[in-house]
C-alpha cells in the first residue's frame, strides 16, 4: 500500500516533469471548452468566414438555414405583421407593379390576339382546325403561336421507373403518367444499353416530332420535362436545380420508396414551377381590325367635329344676326346643361328670333329665349307702329322722315281728321303732312256734282209743268241730291243747288222769262216735296238766253225747253264739323 | 395507392404478350416490343382492400438472355417466368432467366407460368414435373392466354406474394 502510494507520487512527479507545461495547457483547453461563454466567443470569431467558405463550395448552408429562416419569418409575421411588411415594401411594391402591368399587357395582347385570330384568314384556318380536331379554338391558337411550353414534368424513381410525382400544364391532355414514366425509363435504358453509354452519363434529351423530353438524372430520381416547341437554354438548368433540391429534401423518401408515392405530394408545386411557356410575340403586330376600328373612330370623330364646327359657325352667325337685327337687343347668352339661354329686349315688331333660328338651321329646342318687350326707335318700326296706330287704310302711303310724317294717297275725310288728332299723341312726330291726300268724300262729291249738273228735266212748248214720263230722272236727281247733301255735311261744306229754268226762242221775251221762272219753281216744288229743305236751293229763270243757240231746230228746241242745275259749294266754319 | 413493377420473362413465343393482353387493355402498340424490346401496360388490382397499380413490363423474348434486357429488370418487385408447355426447352430458358434475374436484382417474388394449357394434349411437360416444382416451393400456375384460364389467378398470386414480401 505504502510502496504503491510512493510509486504513485513518484509517477505523478515524473509526469509533472515530463508533460508539466503541456498539462497546464490541456487543463486550460479543457476549461476553455467547458466554458460555454468562451466557446461561443471562439465560434463567433470564425463563423462568418466559415459560412463564406462553405457557401462558395455548395448550397448546404442555405438549405440548412432555410427552415430556420422560414420559421423566423413566420414567427415575425405572427408577432407583428407590420414590421415585415415595412421591411419588404421597397422590394414588393415594384414587383407587384410589374406583375400588374404585365397582367394588363397580357390582357391587351390577348385581346389583340383574339381580334387578329378571329378575323384573319389564318384565324379562319385555325377555326376550321378546331372544328376538325374538336379542340377548343383557344388551344389551337396557343399551339400555333407557341414558342415552347413545358407540358408535363415527371419525377421518376430511378430504379423502378415508377412515377413519384407528375404535373401537367393546363389544356394539355396527358397519357397515364405511370406508363409514360415507365416507358421513358425503358427507352432510356434501351438507348444507354444499345449505344454503350455509361450509366453515370445521363441522357439529356429525346426528340419526337415537335416535342422533346429533357431529362435530368439524379442518384435516386430522374426529372423529365416534356416540352412542345423549342425549349429555352436554361430549362435544363431549372430541371437540374429542382432535382438537386428534391434530392436534398427527400433523400430519405427516395431511398425507401417501395411503390407508395404519397410522400412526394408536397413537391407538386415545385414541379409546377417548371411548367413554363412562352408564346410568339408576333401578336404585337396590330390586327387590321384594330385599324378598322381606329379608322371608324377617327371617321366618327371627324363627322362629330365637322358637325360641331358647322353648328358653332351657324350659332356664331345667328348671334351676330340677332345682335344686328333691328328691334332686338341681346343682353346675355348663357350655356347651361346643353341648352342656350338668350335674354334681351325685343320690339314686338322685330323679326321672330325662333323663326330666324330655323332659317339658320339650328335646333329650336336647344335655345330658350327670354325677351323683355320694348319699343325700338328704328324708323321702320316707327312707321309700322304709326301705321298701326293710325289704322292707316291701304290707299294711303306713309313716309316718316326727320320727324315729319308724310301721307300720300286717298283717304276718307274722317280718317284724315282722326289721323290729325292721333298724330299729336305719337312721340317723335313733329308734323303731319297731309297735303297730298285726296279726300275720298271730296272726290265723290265732285262726281255727284257733275252728275247733277248733267241732269235736266224737259217741258212741252209753253207749259210750266214738266213733261210726263220723267219719273226716273227725278228719282236719280233726288238720290244724287241726297248724297250731295250728306257728303257736304261730312266735309263741313254748304251745298247749294241752283235750279235754272229755260225756254225756247219762240214767243215773246217777257213770256219766256216768266215761263222759265215758273218751270224752275215747279222743279223746286217737286224737290221740296221729296223732303229737301228749300234753303238749299235757288231758282232762276233765264228764258231762251242760255245756252245761246244760233239755229234752233224743232229737235233742239225740245231739248232747250228744260230745267237744269248748277251746284255751288262753300266752306262752313270749322266748328260746324259734324261727326257721322 | 401503391405501384409495383412486374416483368414478364420467358423464351420467345411462350405467350408473354398474349397473357398481358388477356389481363389488360393497354395504350401502347406492340411495335414497341420489336423496336425498344419492351412494352409496358398498367393494371389496377385490389387485394384485401389494397389498391395496387401493376406496371407490367413485357420484354421481348430471347433465348439468349441479353444484356439489353438486364436493365429492364431493375426495380422490379416481382416477375413471371413464362413457359410454353408444349416446348420443354422453354422451361430450361426460364430457369436460366431466373438465375440471371436473381443475379441482377436479387431475390424477389416470381411465379412460374405454364402457358398454352388449352393445348394440353401437345404438352411436353408432364404434371409430375410441375408438381415437383411446386413442392420445391415455387409458385406454379397453369394458364391459357387463349381461353383466359388461370391468367387472373397468376397475376393475383404474384401481387399477393409481392405485398407479403
Ligand atoms: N393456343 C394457344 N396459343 C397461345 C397461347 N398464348 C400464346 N399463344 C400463341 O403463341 C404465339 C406467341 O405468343 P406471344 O404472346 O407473342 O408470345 P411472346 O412470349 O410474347 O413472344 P415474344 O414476344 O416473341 O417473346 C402467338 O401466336 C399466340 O397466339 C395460349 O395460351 N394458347
Ligand atoms: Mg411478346
Amino acid at each position: 500500500m505504502n510502496t504503491k502510494g510512493h510509486k504513485s507520487i513518484a509517477f505523478g512527479e515524473l509526469r509533472r516533469l515530463l508533460v508539466g507545461p503541456e498539462q497546464t495547457e490541456i487543463v486550460q483547453l479543457k476549461e476553455r471548452l467547458a466554458d460555454p461563454e468562451l466557446l461561443v466567443k471562439d465560434v463567433s470569431e470564425v463563423l462568418p468566414e466559415a459560412i463564406i467558405l462553405r457557401s462558395s463550395r455548395d448550397k448546404k448552408i442555405a438549405k440548412a438555414l432555410e427552415p430556420t429562416i422560414e420559421e423566423a419569418i413566420r414567427a415575425s409575421v405572427k408577432k407583428d405583421r407590420r414590421a415585415l411588411a415595412d421591411a419588404l415594401f421597397p422590394v414588393m411594391a415594384p414587383a407587384i407593379r410589374k406583375v400588374i402591368s404585365s397582367i394588363i399587357l397580357k390582357m391587351i395582347q390577348s385581346l389583340n390576339q383574339a381580334l387578329e385570330h378571329s378575323f384573319s384568314i389564318q384565324g379562319l384556318k385555325w377555326r376550321l382546325e378546331a372544328l376538325r380536331t374538336g379542340k377548343p379554338f383557344g388551344e389551337i391558337v396557343l399551339l400555333h403561336t407557341l414558342i415552347y411550353q413545358v407540358e408535363q414534368v415527371f419525377l421518376i424513381h430511378r430504379n423502378t421507373g415508377l412515377v413519384l410525382q407528375h404535373v401537367t400544364a393546363r389544356r394539355v391532355a396527358a397519357q397515364d403518367p405511370d406508363l409514360v414514366s415507365s416507358m421513358l425509363t425503358a427507352i432510356q435504358d434501351f438507348l444507354q444499353d444499345s449505344f454503350g453509354v455509361e450509366r453515370g452519363e445521363p441522357l439529356e434529351a429525346l426528340r419526337i416530332g415537335d416535342r422533346s423530353v429533357l431529362v435530368e438524372q439524379g442518384p435516386q430520381a430522374t426529372l423529365a420535362g416534356v416540352i412542345r416547341g423549342t425549349p429555352p437554354a436554361d430549362f435544363q438548368v431549372i430541371l437540374r436545380e429542382t432535382l438537386d433540391d428534391i434530392h436534398l429534401k427527400q433523400i430519405g423518401a427516395l431511398e425507401s420508396f417501395d411503390g407508395d408515392a404519397t410522400p412526394f405530394e408536397p413537391i407538386r408545386s415545385q414541379l409546377e414551377d417548371c411548367l413554363q411557356s412562352q408564346h410568339k410575340q408576333k401578336k404585337r403586330k396590330t390586327s387590321p381590325l384594330l385599324f378598322i376600328l381606329l379608322g371608324a373612330v377617327v371617321f366618327l370623330m371627324g363627322i362629330w367635329l365637322f358637325d360641331f364646327i358647322r353648328d358653332y359657325q351657324r350659332w356664331a352667325h345667328y348671334v351676330e344676326r340677332l345682335r344686328t337685327e333691328p328691334g332686338i337687343v341681346v343682353t346675355t347668352i348663357e350655356k347651361r346643361s346643353g341648352k342656350k339661354y338668350i335674354s334681351g329686349l325685343r320690339d314686338p315688331l322685330a323679326s321672330e328670333p325662333a323663326k330666324m333660328l330655323k332659317e339658320a338651321s339650328l335646333e329650336p329646342e336647344k335655345v330658350i329665349f327670354n325677351w323683355e318687350p320694348y319699343q325700338s326707335l328704328y324708323p321702320k318700326f316707327q312707321l309700322t307702329r304709326i301705321k298701326g296706330l293710325l289704322r292707316t287704310p291701304e290707299t294711303i302711303r306713309l313716309k316718316f322722315q326727320d320727324g315729319i310724317l308724310h301721307a300720300d294717297g286717298s283717304a276718307s275725310y274722317q280718317w284724315i281728321v282722326e289721323a290729325r288728332r292721333l298724330v299729336k299723341s305719337i312721340p317723335g312726330i313733329t308734323h303731319f303732312d297731309e297735303e297730298k291726300i285726296i279726300h275720298i268724300e271730296l272726290r265723290d262729291m265732285e262726281i255727284i256734282r257733275e252728275r247733277i249738273e248733267k241732269q235736266f228735266l224737259l217741258f212741252r212748248t209753253n207749259e210750266a209743268e214738266i213733261a210726263p214720263g220723267q219719273q226716273n230722272t227725278i228719282q236719280d236727281l233726288v238720290a244724287n241730291t241726297k248724297r250731295l247733301c250728306s257728303l257736304a255735311q261730312v266735309l263741313g261744306k254748304n251745298a247749294r243747288i241752283e235750279i235754272v229754268g229755260h225756254t225756247d226762242n219762240t214767243g215773246s221775251e217777257e213770256t219766256n222769262m216768266k215761263l222759265s221762272r215758273e218751270r224752275a219753281h215747279n222743279v223746286l216744288s217737286i224737290l221740296t216735296s221729296k223732303g229737301f229743305k228749300e234753303e238749299n236751293f235757288t231758282t232762276v229763270g233765264v228764258g231762251p238766253k242760255e245756252p245761246l243757240l244760233e239755229e234752233a231746230t224743232e229737235i233742239n228746241r225740245e231739248s232747250i225747253r228744260r230745267v237744269d242745275f248748277k251746284v255751288t259749294l262753300t266752306d262752313k266754319p270749322k266748328e260746324g264739323v259734324v261727326r257721322p | 395507392m401503391i405501384k409495383k413493377k412486374i416483368c414478364m420473362l420467358g423464351a420467345f413465343a411462350v405467350g408473354k404478350t398474349s397473357l398481358v393482353k388477356r389481363f389488360v387493355k393497354g395504350i401502347f402498340s406492340d411495335k414497341y416490343l420489336s423496336s425498344v424490346g419492351v412494352k409496358i401496360d398498367k393494371k389496377k388490382v385490389i387485394i384485401e382492400q389494397q389498391e395496387v397499380d401493376l406496371l407490367l413490363w413485357d420484354i421481348h423474348g430471347e433465348d439468349e438472355f441479353q444484356k439489353v434486357q438486364r436493365s429492364y429488370l431493375r426495380g422490379s418487385s416481382g416477375y413471371f417466368l413464362v413457359v410454353d408447355g408444349a416446348r420443354r426447352a422453354t422451361l430450361n430458358t426460364a430457369f436460366t432467366l431466373q438465375k440471371r434475374t436473381e443475379e441482377t436484382i436479387g431475390k424477389v417474388p416470381f411465379v412460374l407460368i405454364f402457358n398454352k394449357w388449352d393445348l394440353k394434349d401437345e404438352w411436353e411437360i408432364d404434371d409430375k414435373t410441375m408438381d415437383d416444382l411446386s413442392k420445391d416451393g415455387l409458385m406454379v400456375v397453369k394458364t391459357s392466354a387463349k381461353s383466359g384460364q388461370g391468367v387472373e389467378e397468376a397475376f393475383l398470386t404474384l401481387t399477393r406474394e409481392i405485398l407479403e414480401a
